[in-house]
């Protein structure tokens, strides 16, 4: 059987580019702000673009979660990223308090969406290996 | 909810990839349901009773009358 379901497939297929526009964006927008120093309109867009690619992967995941058509596999990936939601809140808001008190440093705000998928990742691999633990095999 | 399609699928000499493709679903699927872990929805618990041709209460134990017993 293959690794991965037609649902699975898509998702990659738009993961990818997605994600590699996402590095280029980057490295050329940030590029061109140090080379010419732009100011105003054309500063708000390059600062803006890195963005896109970055709402596009949000989109990507939201549209596999609808395509998704494994009940279980879907309700796994909405568990895991609900709970990492709550790690990723929970871990903002002890970061915010020790922030206002200078304790840590300043925390991006674009930090948040690679912080809850890693919290998610986390979560998807701990419930993983449970069920091995627990007899996830024949 | 506890249920008896380890037994069913063992009956048949199934694996459970090969029910997991009788269903259109994961291996992870039919483990969860199997082990108790994941209650499948109403769609598929009748798929699951069409496939062993039995009724849906012939193979998943209703929970209220498991605790009566």
């Amino acid at each position: 059987m293959a690794r991965h379901n037609p649902a699975q497939r898509r998702y990659l297929r738009r993961f990818f580019p997605a994600m590699t526009a996402y590095v280029v964006v980057l490295f050329a927008c940030t590029w061109a702000i140090r080379h010419y120093h732009p100011q105003g309109a054309a500063l708000f867009l390059l600062s803006l673009l890195p963005a896109l690619p970055i709402l596009a992967v949000i989109a990507v995941m939201g549209l596999y979660l609808t395509e998704e058509q494994d009940e279980f596999v879907r309700h796994r990936l909405v568990t895991s990223m609900i709970a990492g939601l709550g790690i990723m809140l929970a871990f903002a808001t002890v970061w915010g308090f020790l922030e206002n008190g200078g304790v840590v440093p300043h925390l991006e705000a674009f930090l948040a969406f690679p912080i809850w998928c890693g919290c998610f990742g986390l979560v998807q691999c701990f419930l993983n290996l449970r069920d091995r633990m627990s007899g996830g095999g024949q | 909810m506890n249920n008896r399609l380890r037994v069913l699928r063992a009956e048949r000499a199934w694996s459970q990839q090969d029910l997991a493709e009788r269903l259109e679903v994961s291996r992870q699927s039919v483990n969860a349901i199997e082990t108790g872990r994941y209650d499948p929805s109403l769609p598929l618990a009748f798929k699951i009773s069409d496939l062993f041709e039995m009724p849906i209460e012939a193979i998943f134990i209703n929970p209220s009358k498991e605790n009566a017993q």
